[in-house]
């Protein structure tokens, strides 16, 4: 995406109407938009945080650079929805619904939080490696996990 | 030793509640305030003008200190605020407020109010379905409520602990209920029941989460001095405290070996002359079974993971519930998962009664020190040690 093409903060809350999108999180919606998931990243001393803050929580630094993660990391929590908020493609009667907090590779305790789509719900467990997928949500794209090797 | 300068100094002189219900037949939360507040008063031996400091846990739905001022013709107070849920945070400011001399003695309420988003029936309340959470979050979340579950499928991978160690809370809490009068859910339960409630958020069912309800808690404190000459059993705040890690967004949180409740833990302690050997009665919160466990693993009750096989080891069969050494009741008022979603001021109110000698059917003989363990991990832990004097 060019700069040109950096949406307004009204089209990110259009694009993104379940997200509770601010200032300090405006970047990685667009990212999510270019199907990149970027993470603050503190500009002196590396450090990645999540959700995106203002300052660096490890040394202060406002200069933060939102920096693209691979997406792959190990299942650190999983539980499974029988009832919850209605989104595109989640049938709670059908089955429930996986949500998982990933640890990332890219460093200890940076975890990202969403489903995992292409496998039976067994196959879900703390402690499986996954990697990043796209799927579509109300024609944005939103980021998901698969099992590695469930392409 | 911490400094703790305000230990026994203030007190817990009035308690009213309302009990608590599924529906409170069409009442207000503001009319169950009130109807708290004055059952409190009274309590207390006090009237309007007695009262100079109005704390009012924010719940929502609840109404605003300057709405119960009015309510209540209140006519001069000097300090009021609405802290954030859970229970401690406003009894915290209520105590300061008065050692710090802002003003002398406080009305402290909490009321609740079951809200479209955790009550099907509430969602057809004309006046309540306009209640809303603002932006409908996607599913894929672990904050708030649902981050419970999600820790709780951590815990489990951790110490391998069987579905039964939560449901002991659960059945915990049903068999003190039975004997409480304000108790919203009294139906018997066992671990059958229990085993095959339907799953909400696995791995926790409907019966790891507390039940939303209608009703108002109440309690009047004063100065521990002034408290002698009201009642000859004033219960003091011995020591209060909340706690928070810094990286304690839900999803980030550390690990279950370092949050919210040992932050309380260190705090109370460290200000605190009686630990758990002197303890009479014990509460850990129970917004969610999980959150009991942690407080049972982090007052130090038992090691990390075993908190389950602690409540089997000191399960006295014959009234189906925890009775620690045999000697220690918990939650003996049915918790939040029987009582009712108080998110705390059932605890407190009911340690108060039990302190006084005025919890009937329920009470354990002589007891002079409750241990509090209120909130869970992220954002709302807290603790509390009362004493009767």
């Amino acid at each position: 995406m060019a700069l040109s093409e950096i949406p307004s903060d009204a089209e990110l809350v259009e694009r993104f109407p379940y997200a509770n999108i601010d200032h300090d999180s405006k970047a990685l919606y667009t990212g999510w938009l270019e199907k990149r998931l970027r993470m603050n990243r503190c500009d002196d001393c590396q450090r990645f945080h999540h959700p995106p803050k203002p300052v660096c929580p490890s040394c202060w630094c406002s200069s933060l650079v939102p920096s693209e993660v691979s997406g792959r990391g190990t299942i650190h929590l999983a539980m499974f929805l029988h009832q919850g908020p209605p989104a595109p493609g989640v049938d709670y009667e059908k089955a429930p619904h996986p949500v998982v907090t990933v640890e990332l590779e890219e460093q200890e305790g940076l975890r990202f939080t969403s489903t995992v789509v292409g496998c039976a719900p067994e196959e879900i467990r703390i402690g499986a490696l996954v990697e990043l997928d796209w799927v579509d949500r109300f024609g944005a794209p939103f980021p998901v996990f698969r099992l590695v090797g469930s392409r | 030793m911490a400094r703790n300068p305000i230990a026994d100094e203030v007190a817990i002189v009035g308690v009213g509640s309302t009990g608590f219900s599924r529906d409170s037949g069409g009442r207000s939360a503001k009319a169950l305030a009130c109807e708290a507040s004055i059952r409190a008063i009274r309590d207390a031996g006090l009237g309007p003008g007695d009262i100079d400091g109005l704390v009012g846990a924010a719940e929502p739905g609840g109404p605003q200190p300057q709405e119960m001022s009015a309510a209540l013709g209140l006519p001069q107070v000097s300090h009021f605020s609405s802290p954030t849920p859970v229970a401690v945070f406003a009894l915290v400011d209520a105590m300061n407020a008065i050692y710090a001399g802002s003003c002398d003695t406080v009305l402290l309420y909490f009321a609740y109010t079951r809200l479209p988003w955790n009550s099907r029936s509430a969602a057809q309340d004309p006046f309540r379905r306009r209640h809303t959470l603002g932006v409908m979050p996607a599913p894929e979340s672990v904050n708030a409520a649902a981050a419970y579950a999600a820790w709780a499928s951590r815990y489990i991978h951790e110490y391998d602990v069987p579905r039964e160690a939560f449901g002991r809370v659960a059945l915990n809490a049903r068999a003190g209920a039975k004997h409480n009068p304000l108790a919203a859910m009294k139906a018997p339960l066992n671990m059958e029941g229990y085993l095959g409630a339907r799953m909400i958020r696995e791995p926790l069912c409907l019966l790891d989460m507390d039940v939303p309800v209608d009703g108002a808690d109440a309690f009047v404190l004063t100065r521990t001095e002034r408290a002698r000459a009201i009642t000859k059993s004033p219960i003091v705040i011995h020591a209060a405290t909340v706690g928070l890690v810094g990286t304690n967004d839900e999803d980030q949180l550390p690990s279950l070996a370092r949050h919210g409740q040992h932050v309380v833990v260190e705090s109370l302690r460290s200000k605190s002359d009686l630990w758990l050997e002197d303890v009479d009665i014990f509460f850990p919160y129970d917004g969610f079974s999980i959150i009991t466990l942690g407080w049972f693993e982090n007052f130090g009750w038992c090691g990390p993971g075993g908190a389950g096989r602690f409540l089997e080891e000191h399960w006295d069969e014959a009234s189906g519930r925890v009775m620690i050494d045999g000697r220690i009741p918990v939650n003996p008022h049915g918790g939040s998962l029987s009582e009712g979603a108080t998110r705390g001021s059932g605890h407190i109110r009911e340690a108060v009664m039990q302190l006084r000698g005025d919890a009937d059917a329920r009470q354990v003989p002589g007891a002079r020190n409750a241990l509090v363990g209120c909130g869970g991990f992220f954002f709302n832990s807290q603790g509390a040690i009362l004493r009767r004097l």
